[in-house]
């Protein structure tokens, strides 16, 4: 639990509905954040007011609501959001989180990270997995932070070589050393992190996203590949799809209010060194032996046991998340489908174009043959933009439609979690009774010097189902405020996606035009 | 489908048909309605003459494909045509590619939703349609040539095929008949080979036309072949949008909330685009394959002219030898028969090489026009769709995206 403090939970934004009540007809804006703190302090940030107004408290406990409820002033609007995620608060009945930040030597606190994820659907619009130049933003109220990943090289030869990546962080977020950062990642490394992650968050029901997959193919092909791929050109399309799929998750951290502040994400994206070799990330070595058990023991107790569920809202969500399973993976094989069959014309077209090409030699009309090598020219741009237009296909959609269904995979993930916390509780009130029963049963048969000892353990046991069903309770809760994010930034990046995509086929149309355009004088110059 | 008889009415006239000068001279041939049953399909044949030959004005029969083919070979075994192109015969009627995909739909009908599954129906009967109307035009291509060609319209056998009322009872080729044909083609081909190697032209023209035929045809193929590779592909990218927007159609229809009217409306998008994306694969092969493949066809015909005549010559070389030899032979004059027979014959080979070889350049000549205006023509009106259809697609896609930036 110490990982508790050391990780600054800001997840205020999660369960102050009360204190939006105001802000939310404001549709508040940085300036008006701004003044707001300027009223109250100068200069140091609400967070830092209130570690001072918390300071006498040591042990903050993940539900300890009413006692921070007056503590904290309502104007204390220092969650700057913006308008949309200030709805969905209204009606989570929450108590407030209240999480200390004891970072003692950051007293240059700026400003809260608030909830970047508002414009992240702009941005990661922004960011199309297309063109690396452009830039993935995490923004909220002046406060950004945007991050890329380049540059893959390949280091080493052989065997034992690997790529690594350039990892570029701009932030203005003060939680960071610098504004700007580079640093040199390999595959394990964002491995490393996503365990770090879902080892402190995933049973309390964080959704930590899932890195992309390991490919085995992949990677053998590319350390065997002789040390000539030090340029991008070369290096397999699979490179590509995994910078692109990295950058996205990397991305998805950053937006998130609590990963992103989270020290171990800031040290993976400030640290200049490397990092150290996140070893039991790879399949063959101890570490990931007993992932392997663990992940068979927890399939079984899946399906053999079944968890009373007692809150319908859970249930609903189980078989709504079903569903959209099942239909994302038929929208997945339809756009595979489409993205083949488009490269599929790309080569159609090339070939036609050979074809003609052949032809206008063979024709011995000049003017035809003019036009037919035209024609041919022509037909090879055409193949250009259906490549194009295959890529949009793909990387827009297709490479979305994957990272949800890996998502929905963490989903479950995390309902598991609570069934497990669940049991817990269960198994602690079991043995609750147990040992109820002991006392009792010691007391009839006046054995007193049992007694004793038997109530410590009763006493022990209450505390544990205590703090089991209020981790029960918070985990539950927690899981209902990420789905709540979850649909939203779902939603947002759906609606964003498909406008993007439509946008990149709107210029393959307008390309096809210009290159048909071009071509008409031609077709009619035949004399 | 199979069992159905489709009635296509086909009143465009003004798109196939070609029309003659009009003077008393007309004679116009259309194929006015065809009717598909089971593995047949029956074509009326329209006509209208002002010519004094034919006992009616306006009158029509109804022929099968079996029966355009007999008269095709009428033509091309007549010698006295052997000095022109004989316009190549129409392509059977094929649905068997129509009739399996509806066979694998009706099949595959429970992996999908009704929905998608009436759209893909819909997708292949208008394909199963657009090979109907494309089979009609090419038995009606075929005709008119004939029509608008002073000497085949003349022929018997066309006017017998026009005005017979009943079955002119040309029955397919049996088994035997097909095994005849089969090695006839076969011989014939050998011996153009032969010729090809062996006789030397005395014409440099037809030298060169022979070589330049031979090559471009082969070039024509295998454009032909790509260029339907290509309009395959197109379809089937059409075909995908169909799958992608059902899905969208049932996310939105099983989203609880905000995703609702944007996915319909992406659903929408989709199905629009599907149908341009259809159009162009379709204009793309008719205008494109279809040119690249009836003048493959049109080639093999001029080649087939050629090798006619080369033949002539060969046989003319041949009457000459014979001659040569007969007089060799026959210094005194009671052979002198011999050599009249061998004389004779040498001159007709003569005459007849001459007059093929005239009316064989003439014929050449115009089939480049021809074949150089026909491709103008198709490569321009394939431009103009191209362009429009890409220009309607571009816009379906610009107000869609303004539509969904307001769902945003």
């Amino acid at each position: 639990m110490a990982d508790d403090r050391h990780a600054p939970k800001l997840d205020d934004e999660f369960n102050d509905d009360d204190l939006f009540a105001s802000a939310i007809e404001i549709k508040v804006e940085a300036k008006a954040d701004i003044s707001l703190e300027d009223d109250r302090s100068n200069g140091l940030s609400p967070i830092e007011e209130q570690s001072h107004n918390l300071s006498a408290a040591d042990e903050i406990d993940l539900n300890s609501d009413s006692e921070y409820k007056d503590g904290v002033p309502d104007t204390k609007a220092k969650i700057e959001l913006r308008s949309e995620p200030e709805d969905i608060f209204e009606d989570i009945p929450e108590p407030k989180e209240v999480h200390r930040e004891t970072m003692a030597g950051r007293s240059t606190l700026e400003t809260l990270v608030t909830s970047p994820r508002t414009q992240s659907c702009n941005a990661y619009h922004a960011g199309t997995m297309i063109e690396e130049e452009k830039v993935i933003t995490a923004e909220s109220d002046g406060k950004f932070i945007t991050i890329s990943v380049k540059d893959p090289q390949k280091i080493g030869d052989g065997i034992s070589s690997f790529l690594t990546y350039n990892v570029v962080t701009h932030t203005n977020i003060g939680l960071f050393k610098k504004t700007e950062m580079t640093v040199s990642r390999r595959f394990s490394d964002f491995l490393g992190l996503h365990d770090k992650l879902a080892e402190k968050y995933l049973h309390k029901g964080r959704l930590v996203p899932a890195p992309p997959e390991k490919n085995v193919v992949g990677t053998t092909k590319v350390k065997m590949a002789g040390g000539q791929t030090e340029h991008e050109g070369k290096l397999p399309e699979f490179v590509e799809r995994r910078r692109a799929a990295l950058e996205r998750y990397l991305i998805r951290i950053a937006i998130h209010p609590i990963f992103q502040v989270d020290p171990d994400f800031r040290e993976f994206l400030e640290c200049e060194d490397e990092l150290p070799r996140a070893s039991n990330t790879s399949a063959l070595s101890g570490a990931g032996v007993l992932r392997l058990f663990n992940r068979m023991g927890e399939t079984v107790t899946k399906i053999a046991f079944k968890m009373g569920e007692s809150d319908p809202w859970f249930e609903e969500r189980h078989q709504q998340l079903e569903t959209l399973e099942s239909q994302f993976r038929r929208l997945q094989a339809s756009l595979e489908g489409l993205y083949s069959h488009r490269r599929e014309l790309a080569f159609a077209t090339a070939a036609l174009g050979k074809g003609l090409a052949l032809l206008s030699n063979g024709e011995d009309h000049a003017g035809l043959s003019r036009a037919l090598a035209k024609m041919a020219e022509l037909h090879d741009k055409l193949e250009g933009v259906h490549n194009d237009q295959s890529n949009a296909d793909f990387y827009i959609l297709h490479e979305l439609i994957k990272d949800y269904l890996s998502l929905l995979g963490v989903v479950k993930d995390v309902f598991h979690e609570r069934v497990k916390a669940f049991q817990t509780w269960q198994h602690a009130q079991q043995m609750l009774a147990k040992k109820r029963e002991a006392v009792d049963r010691w007391e009839a048969t006046g054995r007193s010097d049992k007694v004793a000892p038997a109530k410590d353990e009763v006493l022990e046991w209450e505390a544990k189902v205590n703090r089991s069903q209020e981790e029960f309770d918070v985990i539950s809760k927690a899981i209902k405020k990420e789905l709540e994010l979850f649909d939203l930034q779902r939603v947002k990046d759906f609606k964003a996606a498909f406008i993007s995509y439509l946008e990149a086929q709107m210029k393959a149309q307008d390309k096809i035009i210009e290159h048909w355009e071009t071509y008409m004088p031609e077709a009619k110059a035949i004399a | 489908m199979e069992n159905s008889n489709n009635h296509l009415d086909v009143e465009k006239k003004s798109e196939r048909s070609e029309t003659v000068d009009l003077n008393d001279n007309t004679l116009q041939v259309d194929i006015s309605d065809a009717l598909s049953e089971r593995e047949k399909v029956k074509f009326t044949v329209h006509t209208k003459t002002t010519l004094k030959d034919f006992a009616k004005q306006d009158f029509s029969v109804v022929r099968q494909h079996e029966e355009f083919i007999w008269l095709h070979d009428r033509f091309e075994e007549n010698e006295s045509y052997a000095g022109y192109i004989i316009p190549p015969p129409p392509p059977r009627p094929d649905f068997d590619s129509s009739r399996e995909k509806l066979q694998k739909l009706g099949e595959g009908e429970g992996s999908m939703t009704a929905e998608e599954f009436k759209k893909m129906k819909q997708e292949l009967e208008a394909e199963y349609l657009a090979t109907f109307k494309k089979t009609v035009a090419m038995h009606e291509v075929f005709l008119c040539r004939l029509a608008n060609h002073p000497i085949f319209r003349a022929d018997t056998n066309f006017r017998v095929f026009l005005e017979y009322e009943q079955d002119l009872s040309v029955r397919g080729k049996n088994k035997k008949e097909k095994l005849e044909t089969f090695l006839r083609s076969f011989s014939k081909t050998t011996d153009e080979i032969l010729l090809g190697s062996t006789q030397k032209d005395v014409d440099e023209f037809f030298d060169k036309e022979k070589s330049f035929l031979l090559d471009y045809h082969s070039l024509l193929k295998d454009a032909t072949l790509r260029a339907d590779k290509m309009t395959k592909a197109h379809k089937d990218v059409a075909d995908h949008y169909i799958k992608i927007s059902s899905c969208l159609l049932e996310m939105a229809t099983a989203d609880t909330n905000q995703l609702e009217r944007f996915a319909t409306k992406t659903a929408d998008i989709f199905e629009k685009a599907r149908k341009i994306e259809n159009r162009v694969s379709t204009d793309e092969d008719l205008k494109l394959s279809d040119t690249l493949r009836y003048y493959m066809r049109d080639t093999t015909a001029a080649k087939n002219l050629l090798y006619r005549r080369l033949r002539c010559l060969a046989d003319y070389e041949g009457a000459n030898r014979a001659l040569e030899k007969a007089r060799a032979k026959n210094k005194d004059v009671h052979a002198a028969l011999e050599v009249a027979d061998a004389e004779w014959s040498q001159h007709q080979a003569c005459e007849k090489f001459e007059q093929m070889s005239a009316k064989g350049k003439e014929e050449l000549i115009d089939f480049k026009v021809r074949r150089v205006a026909a491709i103008k023509k198709n490569l321009v009106e394939l431009c103009e769709l191209e362009l429009k259809h890409a220009n309607t697609h571009s816009q379906l896609l610009k107000a869609s995206i303004v539509a969904l930036r307001e769902e945003l």
